[in-house]
């Protein structure tokens, strides 16, 4: 029978904007910067799309977790053809702890076969809230998936490990973390996004839930990397093995 | 007039201004400045000069004139009708503009850049955007052609439809004549009515009357926000259409309008690897629509959103795909950007870069198709280009499995056919990529006595001696 697949979506900076840190260090700038879903959340909607268009889901259900604007970011997963959101309002720095817990709460709420997220959002690197989530729920969890095959009461994940590809089967329900190459994301197309607009969103704020929602970390600093020193043209061979031993690179 | 090489004399004479390092005389350090990259024109050279300074430009110059040595300015070496190559006689010297890349100032509060010659273009967006301005111009080949390029054929490109083309965007220039004398014409001024605007005959002059050596450059706010859509379209006439009612909503906020057959985009899905259809069915015309806001994100996306879905309902949007993020933009701008690249494995292509009124593009792009399978019946039109200037890029590919050469050899047959037609819509033979070598022997039969007359009476004011870029334009 087919099932429900819940995708969680993060709102971010995009990934082509030139970040700048703010003058006291406290953070980056996201002043009049352009954002976006996380690249990995994008990838995490196709998957679930393309489940249900082989038949093998039912309902595509978006969450959000974030201020106002977050709704954008649902707005866009419908728009690529999920069928109804969930914005779970929210300010401040939320840390994936917490956004677990939440999505802990929506989902038992919402008794999905398969909870599918990005292995990671791309402003903070940190890669946490899938695994966080599936111990929270005691569920089983395939992170990094390159290849999802949805069976009748499990889930074979392809991932991405060190030495090559790995495997695992899940029974179902159970928590899939999306890596790059697990597929092309489709753009939103305009009768899709005419469509979205009519689509329900949920909204539920977060307070009402009794989670502790403060950050368990405190950021001490924020600093731009080191600018990278121009490259030299050099004249030959003999230059460039000179310049190598100058440097060290060569005894 | 024929010329012979310099002299081993001259060619140290012009070597000493510059300096050894900068005389090029070997064949391989000369190649890449004597061959245009469509490879249609290219010539030979036995001297490239790479001043560093506008005294060495100025130094250069007066020797040429006093010696009557033919000087070939180049920039970035991305034109494509052969003004920026030495001919084939060997008497001509280039002198290449590559190492004067300064930018000598950056005024944000006047919204000015000031930048040498030799400033590759996509230096001076990023100069501008460090300090949150836009410098407009966009070109397939930002990455490497260079500002005084840019000046001296006017450049086009896909942001003349809101920013206008180089010619809006100069403030002011710095001149070596061709007897060595240097203009100073570099001024930030917004308004200024002392005297002709001498600037002005720099702009698109091709390098036939002045070597230009720097340019005030005008800058604009940067948008906050940028909408992406690749539309799928029934016909030009339905871009048109569309386009009208567009431009209505965004008003100077429709930045890009790019018009392209189907055959375009296979050409670039099949050739141009990491490309895709961004749509999921197949349309016959497409047109790329950029809507910038000086608000926000939201704001772009609102107008965009709003203007494809009023032309959804009245049916001249078939569909449409929206970036949702800058690298989706960009993957659409690339698809309108490598068609010409794509052309390449599809064989060989006639060109023409012409424009007619923006209302009679439709029935213009009817009647020239026509024409040209009258002629040859199995060639594939690729016609493409900024619809909202009413430039088209009439680029005809060869049939499939036909002769490469045959079908080149039939270049001015075709183009007399696409120009005639031109020419009853009182349209260009020239719209963006200029004169050059390529169309001087057009010039005369669609510009008149009278314009001739004039054009080569200014010509004889600022060359006398006929040693700057000869044989181009004029």
């Amino acid at each position: 029978m087919p099932i429900k697949i819940l995708v969680a979506v993060k709102r971010v900076v995009d990934t082509n904007v030139k970040v700048r840190v703010k003058p006291d260090g406290s953070g980056v700038d996201l002043a009049n910067v352009k954002m976006s879903m996380n690249p990995f959340c994008e990838i995490a909607v196709e998957e679930a799309l393309r489940l249900r268009e082989a038949g093998k889901a039912s309902e595509v259900v978006v969450v959000s977790i974030g201020p106002a604007q977050a709704a954008e970011t649902i707005r866009t997963g419908l728009a690529m053809g999920a069928d109804r959101g969930v914005h779970v309002k929210a300010e401040g720095r939320i840390e994936p702890l917490a956004v677990a817990k939440l999505l802990k709460a929506v989902i038992d709420r919402e008794a999905p076969g398969l909870v599918i997220l990005g292995k990671q959002a791309i402003d903070d690197d940190l890669n946490q809230t899938g695994q966080m989530l599936a111990a929270l729920l005691d569920w089983p969890q395939g992170t990094f998936a390159s290849k999802v095959a949805l069976g009748d009461a499990d889930v074979d994940v392809t991932r991405e490990v060190d030495g090559g590809l790995e495997t695992v089967r899940l029974g179902l329900p159970a928590v899939v973390t999306t890596d790059l190459r697990l597929n092309e994301p489709r753009y939103a197309s305009l009768p899709n996004i005419m469509k979205a607009k009519k689509k329900p969103i949920e909204e539920i704020d977060a307070q009402t839930l009794g989670i502790d929602l403060a950050p368990r970390h405190t950021v001490l600093k924020t600093a731009e990397p080191a600018a990278r020193k121009g490259g030299v043209t050099l004249g030959s061979p003999a230059e460039l093995v000179g310049k190598l031993k100058e440097t060290g690179v060569l005894a | 007039m024929v010329r012979n090489p310099p002299s081993a004399a001259l060619v140290e004479r012009f070597a000493s201004i510059v300096g050894a390092a900068n005389a090029l005389t070997e064949p391989a350090a000369i190649e890449p400045y004597t061959l245009e990259h469509r490879g249609r024109y290219g010539g030979r050279t036995g001297l490239v000069l790479r001043p560093g300074s506008v005294a060495e430009v100025s130094a250069i110059l007066a020797t040429a004139s006093e010696t009557m040595t033919a000087i070939v300015p180049q920039s970035g070496n991305t034109g494509l009708v052969g003004g920026q190559v030495p001919d084939d006689s060997g008497s001509e010297v280039v002198l290449a503009l590559d190492r004067m890349r300064t930018i000598r100032a950056v005024d944000a509060a006047g919204f000015t850049l000031t930048a040498e010659a030799g400033v590759i273009l996509a230096d001076i967006h990023a100069a501008a955007e460090a300090v949150d301005r836009l410098f407009p111009l966009s070109l397939g080949s930002e990455g490497s052609c260079r500002v005084g390029g840019n000046v001296s054929t006017n450049a086009g490109g896909t942001a003349v439809l809101s920013y206008g083309s180089m010619r809006d965007l100069v403030l002011g220039l710095e001149v070596v004549l061709a007897d060595g004398r240097v203009w100073n014409g570099l001024s930030g001024l917004r308004k200024d009515n002392t005297g002709y605007d001498l600037k002005q005959l720099f702009i698109g002059g091709e390098g036939t009357l002045g070597v230009v050596t720097a340019a005030t450059l005008k800058l604009f706010p940067r948008p906050k926000g940028l909408a992406v859509a690749l539309v799928g379209v029934p016909s030009p006439e339905a871009a048109l259409a569309l386009f009208g009612a567009a431009r209505e909503r965004a008003r100077q906020d429709l930045t890009g309008y790019e018009l392209m057959p189907r055959i375009a985009l296979d050409f670039v899905f099949r050739h141009i690897p990491g490309t895709r259809d961004p749509l999921a069915s197949l349309h016959p015309w497409y047109v790329l629509v950029e809507v910038s806001s000086g608000r926000n994100q939201e704001d772009a996306d609102a107008t965009l959103e709003g203007l494809l879905g009023e032309g959804y309902e009245a049916g001249h949007v078939l569909d449409a795909a929206i970036a949702r993020s800058l690298a989706e933009g960009h993957a659409l701008w690339r698809i309108r950007h490598a068609i010409s690249e794509a052309q390449k494995p599809e064989g060989g292509s006639i060109k023409h870069d012409v424009s007619v009124p923006v209302a009679d593009v439709p029935a213009f792009l009817a009647e020239a198709t026509a024409a040209v399978l009258a002629l040859i019946p199995d060639a594939r039109p690729v016609p493409f280009g900024h619809l909202g200037d009413g430039n088209i890029h009439f680029n005809i590919s060869q049939p499939v499995g036909g002769d490469r050469e045959a079908f080149l050899a039939r270049w001015a047959q075709v183009n007399e056919t696409v120009h005639a037609i031109v020419g009853r819509y009182r349209g260009s033979i020239a719209a963006e990529h200029g004169i050059g070598r390529a169309k001087r022997d057009l010039l005369p039969g669609v510009e008149g006595d009278v314009a001739m007359a004039m054009m080569r009476g200014i010509k004889a004011a600022l060359d006398p001696k006929g040693v700057l870029n000869p044989g181009r334009v004029l």
